[in-house]
C-alpha cells in the first residue's frame, strides 16, 4: 500500500547530499517536524501493539498502513521518507508473520515449525547460551539434554510395531564377524607363538650362564685379591680402593656384590684400620678352613652406596684406575 | 513338473553348482502342492520336524537383532537344508510359534525375492519398562524422517531432511556421539533395514537424492500412526491436517481389508 510512494521517496533521497536540508525551499520546518513526530508515534504504537496487530480478527495493520499513506502525502524530504521506509519495514515484517499464521491456521506442514516443536519436546533448554549469536536463519538457541533423542524414541515406539529383539545377557559372538580382521589377528599371533616356544630354551641358557658367570667372577676377584695381598702383604688393601671402579658405578656395585660372596664364604674378611676405614684381606688359613668357617659367627652388614656416594669416594680416595679390571679387559 | 521331480530325486542335481540348486529348489517349493508337502512330511519323525522348526525360529530371532531383512534363500541355505521339501510346512509352523509364543508376526516384505521381517503383534503399552538403548534414539531419528517424508507428500528431497536435522542439532559433517556417522546411518543402515528408500532423482546436476518410506516402515508403522506422532509433537489434532488425514485413513482401511 505504501510502497509506490516509498519507492519515489527513495529516488528523492538519493539526489542530494544535503538532504537534511534545514530551511530548504519547499515545506517549512514546522510542518516537517510535525510529520516526523507523527511517524515516530505511529512506529511506537505499532511496536507496542504487536500482538493486537497480529491477531487475525484485527484490522489494525491495514489501518496504520492507511494512516502512514496519508502522512506520506506531506513528505517532501528524504529525512521524512526514511522514517516512512522504517515504518514500512516494520509493517512488512508484521505482514509476513500474519501470513505465516494464516498458513498454520489452514494446517500446512512446515518442517521448521515441526523441528521447533520437536526441540521443545526433547526438552531444549532455551535459557542457556542465549547470548551466542545463533539467531541466524531462525535457529533456536539453547542446548539439548543428552537424552533428547531417547525421549523422541520412547515416544516413537508407541507408534511402531517393532519386534523387540532379544540379547544374550553375557553378550554373544557377532552374527557375522568381520573376516579380514580375523585374518590379521592370526597373522599377528603366529610369530608370537613361535617366540613363546623359543623363549624357555633361551631363558634356561641365560640363567645357567648367569650363574656360571657369577661363580667365575667371584673366583676371579678372589684371585686378584690374593695376588694383590701377596705382592704387598704389609699394606692392607682399602676396601674402597679394591671395589670401586672409577669409570663405572654399575661395575662398582657388581664388584661389591661379588666380594660379598667371598666374605660370606670366609675367603676374606673386612675390618677397620686405625682411621676407621674398611680394609679387606684374604684369610690365609690353609688347614682346617672349613671347620673355622663353621665356628665363625655369622655377621651381616648392609652397605648402601648411592651414585653420589660413589662420586665422592672416587674423589676423596683419588681412585683413578679400577683394581678389578672389567672381564673383557682382563681376558 | 515331472522333470523337477526327477531332478529332486536324482543324483544329478546334487552335483550342480549350489547357486543353481538354490534357484531350482526355491522355484520348486513355490509350486509344491500341499499334498506333496504332506507326503514328504510323513517321511520325517515329528521330533525331527520340531527340531527344524526350532532352528528356523532361532535363526529368525537372531537375524532380527540387527533389523536386517531375512531372505528366504538364506533360511534355506543356512537352516532348512535337506528339509527343503517340507519348507512350506516348516515356515507355517514357525509362523504359528512366533505368533503364539513370541507375539511376533512374520511378514513378507518382498514377494518377488521372498524377503521377510518380524513385526510385533502386540501394541506397546506405556510404562512397559522395555529397555532403552541406542536403538531407541535411532528410532526417534527414524520417526522424525518418516514424518517429514509423509507430511511432505510421501517423497522428500534429501535437502529437506538434512536441513530439518540440522535444526535438531544434527549436522551431516559432524560425528555425532549418539548416531556416529549420521549420513551413513540414514542412507545406509536405515535403507538396508528397509525403513527408507534412498534414490537418485534422475537428470539432476549436481546429483540429488530423495527419500521414500521403505517396506519395513509400512509394516511396522502406518501413515495414521506417523500422523498421530506429528500431531502429538505439534500439539494438534490429526484431523486438522485434512488431506494427510484422508490419505492415512484410506491406507489403514486398505490394510484392514487386505492384511
Amino acid at each position: 500500500m505504501a510502497e509506490p510512494p516509498v519507492a519515489a521517496a527513495g529516488g528523492d533521497g538519493e539526489e542530494m547530499p544535503g538532504e537534511d536540508g534545514y530551511g530548504g525551499p519547499e515545506g517549512n520546518e514546522e510542518s516537517r517536524r510535525n510529520i516526523r513526530h507523527q511517524y515516530r508515534e505511529l512506529i511506537t504504537s505499532v511496536q507496542q501493539n504487536r500482538e493486537d496487530m497480529l491477531s487475525s480478527r484485527s484490522n489494525r495493520l491495514t489501518e496504520v498502513l492507511e494512516e502512514a499513506n496519508k502522512l506520506f502525502g506531506g513528505v517532501s524530504r528524504a529525512r521524512e521518507a526514511a522514517l516512512d521506509a522504517q515504518f514500512l519495514v516494520l509493517a512488512s515484517n508484521l505482514g509476513k508473520e500474519k501470513a505465516n499464521q494464516l498458513h498454520s491456521d489452514m494446517i500446512v506442514f512446515d518442517p521448521t515449525a515441526f523441528a521447533e516443536d520437536l526441540l521443545t519436546f526433547m526438552g531444549l533448554n532455551r535459557l542457556e547460551g542465549v547470548e551466542s549469536d545463533g539467531e541466524e536463519d531462525g535457529m533456536a538457541n539453547g542446548f539439548l539434554p543428552p537424552d533428547a533423542w531417547q525421549r523422541v524414541g520412547t515416544e516413537a515406539e508407541k507408534y511402531f510395531k517393532r519386534a523387540p529383539t532379544f540379547h544374550f545377557m553375557l553378550g554373544s559372538f557377532k552374527t557375522d564377524p568381520p573376516v579380514p580382521k580375523q585374518r590379521l589377528e592370526r597373522q599377528k599371533e603366529k610369530p608370537k607363538m613361535e617366540e613363546r616356544r623359543a623363549m624357555p630354551a633361551q631363558l634356561k641358557k641365560m640363567e645357567e650362564s648367569h650363574q656360571e658367570a657369577t661363580e667365575k667372577e667371584v673366583e676371579r676377584i678372589l684371585g686378584l685379591l690374593q695376588i694383590y695381598f701377596k705382592d704387598e702383604p704389609e699394606t692392607p688393601i682399602s676396601f674402597f680402593d679394591f671395589v670401586i671402579d672409577p669409570t663405572s658405578f654399575a661395575r662398582t656395585v657388581e664388584n661389591i656384590f661379588h666380594v660379598s660372596f667371598i666374605i660370606r664364604d670366609g675367603f676374606a674378611r673386612i675390618k677397620l684400620d686405625q682411621d676407621r676405614l674398611p680394609v679387606i684381606e684374604p684369610v690365609v688359613n690353609e688347614e682346617g678352613q672349613e671347620i673355622e668357617q663353621e665356628k665363625q659367627s655369622r655377621c651381616q652388614s648392609v652397605i648402601s652406596l648411592s651414585l653420589q656416594d660413589w662420586k665422592e669416594i672416587v674423589e676423596t680416595f683419588e681412585i683413578t684406575e679400577p683394581m678389578i679390571p672389567p672381564v673383557s679387559a682382563s681376558e | 513338473m515331472s522333470q523337477r521331480k526327477r531332478g529332486r530325486g536324482g543324483p544329478g542335481l546334487k552335483h550342480a553348482a549350489s547357486q543353481v540348486e538354490e534357484v531350482e529348489e526355491s522355484s520348486f517349493t513355490q509350486t509344491q502342492t500341499p499334498s506333496q508337502v504332506q507326503r514328504n512330511l510323513e517321511k520325517r519323525s515329528p521330533g525331527q520336524v520340531d527340531q527344524k522348526v526350532g532352528e528356523v525360529l532361532q535363526y529368525l530371532l537372531v537375524k532380527d537383532q540387527k533389523k536386517l531383512p531375512i531372505k528366504r534363500a538364506d533360511i534355506m541355505k543356512n537352516v532348512v537344508k535337506e528339509y527343503k521339501d517340507i519348507y512350506p510346512e516348516i515356515m507355517n509352523r514357525t509362523g504359528k510359534k512366533l505368533q503364539h509364543v513370541y507375539g511376533l508376526q512374520l511378514e513378507e516384505i518382498d514377494t518377488k525375492n521372498h524377503i521377510y521381517i518380524l513385526v510385533n503383534r502386540l501394541q506397546r503399552v506405556e510404562g512397559d519398562n522395555m529397555r532403552v538403548d541406542d536403538n531407541t534414539g535411532k528410532l526417534g531419528l527414524l520417526t522424525v524422517i518418516l514424518s517429514l517424508i509423509f507430511m511432505k507428500g510421501n517423497v522428500t528431497k534429501e535437502s529437506v531432511i538434512w536441513e530439518t536435522l540440522r535444526r535438531l542439532r544434527l549436522d551431516l559433517g559432524e560425528k555425532n556421539s549418539e548416531f556416529g556417522d549420521l549420513k551413513k546411518l540414514v542412507t545406509e543402515e536405515f535403507v538396508r533395514q528397509k525403513y527408507l528408500e534412498y534414490t537418485r532423482i534422475p537428470h539432476t546436476e549436481p546429483v540429488e537424492y530423495e527419500f521414500r518410506w521403505g517396506p519395513r516402515a509400512f509394516k511396522e508403522t502406518s501413515k495414521i500412526n506417523i500422523l498421530k506422532f506429528v500431531s502429538k509433537i505439534q500439539n494438534k489434532a490429526p484431523e486438522s491436517w485434512v488431506t494427510h488425514y484422508k490419505e492415512a485413513m484410506a491406507e489403514s482401511a486398505a490394510t484392514a481389508a487386505n492384511p
